[in-house]
């Protein structure tokens, strides 16, 4: 009974540490599109209060828009690569153990 | 300078990837490889640009590649030096594969990524599907299936000796020459970068050419998908195509649905699982199918089509590939469902029998 406790209350931990860094991905989304955009040279315009990113554009194309050059940073590059390794594992274990929680197990030989 | 938008994703749309990555997931772990020829046209029916689709994509698959590749070598499944020959090669593969996506990127815009992506899809679904259909039509007149042989071309190529490029590999427990490794790792990583699955070519290769057992092959691959998934990550975010929260949104709903796949599996007959990949396959392929006279429209390739006959052909695209993500919820939860209650039946009867014996 007290193993059951402990595998809930771990299981439930793991999923409110995945529900966290959902949260934080939505809560800052708008953040993460522009990081992802401004990995390269980015013409942001605004429309009908819309952001939008075109990649890779000259001054002169970008200003003709009506838009905002943004110098491009590699190093945004990482984003994805380190968010990707960290919801993996957390969200990976968590769903290992939701499923253990809740009993379901493969067949021991296969029919 | 090219408009590249990433799609609006409100409440709705979320819980729908979520839902998406599940089945894609549930899909996956059932016929045991990435569900990513499902979630790609997926995303793409949701309207995200092809490259996009592809690249966030390739970002979801990677560190689950990664925890798989590792699970797998703690039971002795991997062959770790083919996985990197193959995976340096196909990392290159990865590179010149982005390359050929950007460069129709920039000279027709996102919806040429579209119809490369669906024309590749179409074809290699058709071929993969194909040979997936005749592998369960053998299993099921043959349900216990052959020992793993090694097949002409694989004695052949394990017979080629080339001086200064053969090296030992211990999944195929012969010595193979890199010259052999290289065309099919390069061909594994291009076709990842294309459509996201590079075990179409990978895995076959391994089994087919090299000699490889199918359970140490499709273990190896995992290693390959990291090794090309952390690369085309990195290539395609630095073109900025990665979108995260599509990445991380079809994860969520994936990691839940694969490993129900994945104990699915343990609870049906081999040529069960082979039938539904090669209907999810043939059903996702007519789904691509329907958007392609919209894509050659658009690009003046073909006399315009009305709006009417695009949006029809969309609607049909989109009905064909909603179909094959349910027929594939249901097979994989049928099965589940179906198995575990017989296998409940049999263990009571067993322990009965045994009740009765005592």
């Amino acid at each position: 009974m007290a193993e059951a406790r402990t595998r809930w209350t771990t299981t439930l931990l793991w999923g409110v540490a995945v529900a966290i860094l959902y949260w934080a991905l939505f809560h800052f989304q708008d953040d993460i599109v522009r990081l992802a955009h401004t990995t390269v040279d980015a013409c942001l315009v605004v429309e009908n209060g819309k952001e939008l990113y075109y990649h890779k554009p000259t001054p002169e194309t970008c200003a003709a828009k009506g838009g905002t050059l943004i110098k491009g940073n590699w190093l945004n590059v990482l984003v994805p690569i380190i968010a990707a390794f960290v919801l993996s594992y957390v969200h990976g274990a968590f769903t290992s153990m939701f499923w253990d929680t809740l009993g379901l197990k493969a067949a021991n030989k296969k029919k | 300078m090219e408009l590249i938008q990433f799609i609006d994703i409100d409440l709705t749309g979320a819980l729908l990837l979520i839902l998406i990555g599940f089945i894609g997931g549930m899909v996956s772990g059932f016929i045991g490889s990435g569900g990513a020829f499902v979630l790609t046209p997926a995303m793409m029916t949701l309207g995200a640009p092809g490259i996009v689709a592809v690249a966030s994509n390739i970002c979801h698959k990677f560190p689950k590649a990664l925890v798989g590749a590792i699970k797998r070598h703690k039971y002795g499944q991997v062959d770790v030096k083919l996985g990197l020959v193959m995976g340096v090669f196909a990392e290159l593969g990865m590179l010149y594969g982005k390359q050929v996506m950007t460069s129709i990127k920039d000279r027709f815009g996102a919806v040429g990524t579209d119809l490369y992506v669906s024309v590749i899809f179409v074809i290699v679904l058709a071929i993969v599907g194909g040979f997936v259909y005749r592998d369960y039509r053998i299993l099921k007149s043959h349900p216990h299936g052959e020992e793993h042989r090694l097949t002409r071309l694989a004695r052949w190529v394990q017979s080629v000796h080339i001086p200064g490029t053969m090296v030992y590999f211990p999944g195929a427990k012969a010595k193979i020459s890199v010259l052999f490794v290289a065309p099919m790792g390069f061909a594994t990583g291009m076709l990842a970068s294309t459509i996201a699955v590079g075990g179409f070519i990978g895995v076959p290769a391994m089994i087919y050419i090299f000699g490889v057992p199918a359970l140490m092959a499709s273990a190896t691959e995992l290693v390959i998908a990291f090794i090309m998934g952390l690369g085309g990550t990195l290539f395609y975010g630095l073109e900025g195509m990665v979108d995260l929260r599509l990445a991380m949104l079809i994860l969520l709903g994936s990691l839940f649905g694969i490993q129900i796949g994945a104990i699915g599996t343990t609870y049906v007959k081999d040529y069960q699982v082979k039938l539904t990949m090669a209907v999810i396959m043939i059903t996702v392929l007519f789904s691509r199918l329907f958007y392609i006279p919209g894509y050659l429209s658009q690009l003046g390739l073909i006399e315009p089509l009305p709006a009417s006959t695009v949006k029809t052909l969309k609607m049909a695209g989109d009905g064909v590939l909603a179909l094959a993500l349910v027929l594939g919820a249901v097979t994989v939860l049928t099965a589940l469902i179906r198995g575990m209650a017989e296998h409940r039946r049999q263990h009571e009867a067993l322990s009965e029998n045994q009740g009765i014996a005592e």
